[in-house]
């Protein structure tokens, strides 16, 4: 895989949109590489203009200022015309899958063909081998309506494939499916990047995606890309607010421990180290107690984190001393504002 | 009861009913399909916006709805006589008849396409599809249900249109029941074309559902 090649490149993306009183500003100048054939995640909370930036991609909205490059074509200088071809070496897939209801799954996936002016018989032979690629071989006679979420959604994992694309983008693609499915489409998803070379860019708000397929990931927040890098990278060590937030509260409840509390650490271990009683000797070492306030482990691309919420004592000196032992037992320690 | 004959009319009129609706609809759609696209396609959040054509566009079409059939039925005879070489019978009501049901009929289809999703539509622009093709191969097709309960509702329109000419000599059913039930008080007569009326309508209306019920592949 040529990993340092780039195959998506925004330059100072803005996009204000026009409202009843004023402008909304939602994207503030973000600027972009992706890599060809890495899977790469865009994460934010809601309203963090993730869908508007993905968007400005294959420019379904067009930036207010700045430049899309695909493959090294300026995209954003292209008539309508020369736009519609472009779009068609970019596949996208949608959270609400967005099929044709009244054609089966094999017309739904016939349809870019026909719009790139493939020769019907062509077109149904490789509706066909996409549909058995994603697993729907048996159903392509089905209509949208018979199908369920997780079905639906590799019907349009087939559909945006078939015109052989070079980038895959996918607009919250899992966030209507239940965890199971989630996980039967993030595999398949991993399979196609693997096995066609194809780049994949997912739009989530949920870390858990991006911890299961992503090479590299960029924190989106207020319009700005807050940070960016290997997945590994920002768990390990988020250096936003936005990373934080993103990485600490991810599927924890966060009631019970929403108060403002002093002296608050957030330490994390991996593989290498996890098998340690590390806390326990770290306390019986400096001989003081630290108060756990939350954990649990992450699987990131195979290597199993841990990560802990604790809070140490009032003593400034005892503090140091078993930040100290913590961090001699190469474990990540960092102060933490808000638990 | 009934005077020699009258039975025969009373066919041919019904036959001439049905020809006037059915050819008037077909022609109404000639025209009121493509501008129902139009008027969706050129809205500002459609696929080709351009605000001023729609509006223009509103404008014309809000403007022959609002004038009363009957009015437009006297108002367009001169056109009528330069179309068909006549002011009466059926052919000259099917003139007035596609007139009238046209901007209708592109209102009616104009909702029928803003129900398809627009999630729908720009997957198909995220495929590089043009205005023309999404109309074609997505809004239509997507509308299609909808559009044929559009299209019997339509008809029966048309169909009670079509009665209301026989005051200014179009034919049909309703000339019947104005001649013989109304200008010679004949209430048996005025009952029985109101109830072959109601019984065409139902079956038009019956028709239509099926259809599109069956037809319809979201189940």
């Amino acid at each position: 895989m040529e990993q340092n090649q780039v195959m998506i490149r925004l330059e100072g993306i803005t996009k204000t949109f026009p409202q009843k009183t004023g402008t909304l500003e939602v994207l503030h100048g973000v600027d972009l590489d992706i890599h060809k054939g890495e899977i790469f995640g865009i994460i934010g909370m809601s309203g963090a203009g993730k869908s508007t930036l993905v968007r400005c991609i294959n420019l379904l909205e067009r930036p207010t200022s700045g430049k899309v490059y695909l493959d090294g074509q300026e995209l954003t200088t292209l008539s309508e015309k020369d736009l519609r071809q472009a779009r068609q070496s970019m596949g996208m897939i949608f959270q609400q899958f967005h099929l044709l209801m009244q054609r089966t799954a094999l017309e739904n996936v016939c349809f870019p063909m026909e719009i790139a002016g493939i020769k019907k018989s062509e077109a149904r032979a490789k509706a066909k081998e996409l549909l058995e690629l994603v697993g729907l071989g048996e159903k392509t006679e089905s209509y949208p309506s018979q199908l369920s979420g997780g079905q639906k959604q590799r019907v349009a994992i087939a559909r945006a494939l078939a015109t052989n694309p070079k980038v895959l983008l996918c607009d919250e693609a899992t966030s209507a499916l239940d965890p199971n499915t989630t996980l039967g489409v993030l595999e398949l998803l991993k399979d196609i990047n693997q096995r066609l070379g194809i780049t994949v860019v997912i739009i989530t708000h949920e870390m858990k995606v991006i911890q299961e397929i992503c090479h590299r990931v960029a924190i989106i927040s207020g319009g700005l890309i807050a940070e960016m890098g290997s997945v590994e990278e920002i768990f390990r060590e988020p250096k936003t607010e936005a990373g934080r937030e993103l990485v600490f509260h991810e599927g924890d409840s966060r009631e019970g421990y929403t108060g403002h509390l002093p002296h608050c650490y957030r330490i994390v271990f991996d593989e290498s180290n996890s098998n340690e009683p590390l806390l326990g000797s770290m306390m019986i070492e400096c001989n003081a107690a630290a108060n756990i306030l939350a954990a649990n482990t992450r699987n990131i691309d195979g290597k199993v984190y841990g990560q802990m919420m604790i809070q140490l004592p009032e003593d400034e000196a005892l503090r140091e001393r078993m930040i100290a032992n913590l961090r001699e037992k190469r474990v990540i320690v960092e102060e933490v504002e808000h638990v | 009861m009934f005077e020699n004959g009258l039975v025969s009319e009373i066919i041919i009129g019904f036959w001439e009913s049905i020809y006037m609706t059915v050819v008037s609809s077909l022609a109404a759609y000639v025209i009121g399909l493509p501008l129902g696209l139009i008027l969706v396609a050129t809205d500002k959040d459609g696929i080709s916006p351009a605000p001023l054509c729609n509006k223009i566009l509103g404008f014309i079409i809000n403007v022959i709805r609002s004038v009363p059939f009957l009015l437009l039925l006297v108002a367009m005879m001169p056109i009528t006589k330069f179309v068909v070489g006549t002011v009466i019978g059926t052919k000259a009501t099917i003139v007035v008849l596609v007139a009238s049901a046209a901007p209708f009929i592109a209102r009616l289809v104009e909702s029928s396409l803003k129900e398809v999703d627009k999630g729908v539509i720009e997957a198909a622009q995220s495929m590089g599809a043009s205005p023309l093709r999404i109309m074609c191969r997505v809004l239509l097709p997507e509308a299609k249900p909808s559009l044929l309960v559009g299209s019997a509702i339509t008809m029966t329109t048309i169909l009670g249109y079509s009665a209301m000419a026989g005051f200014c000599g179009g034919g049909g059913l309703g000339a019947i029941a104005i001649n013989y039930g109304y200008y010679r008080q004949n209430n048996e007569i005025m009952l029985i074309m109101i109830v072959l009326l109601v019984i065409i309508v139902q079956v038009l209306q019956e028709i239509g559902l099926r259809i599109s019920k069956n037809t319809d592949k979201r189940l």
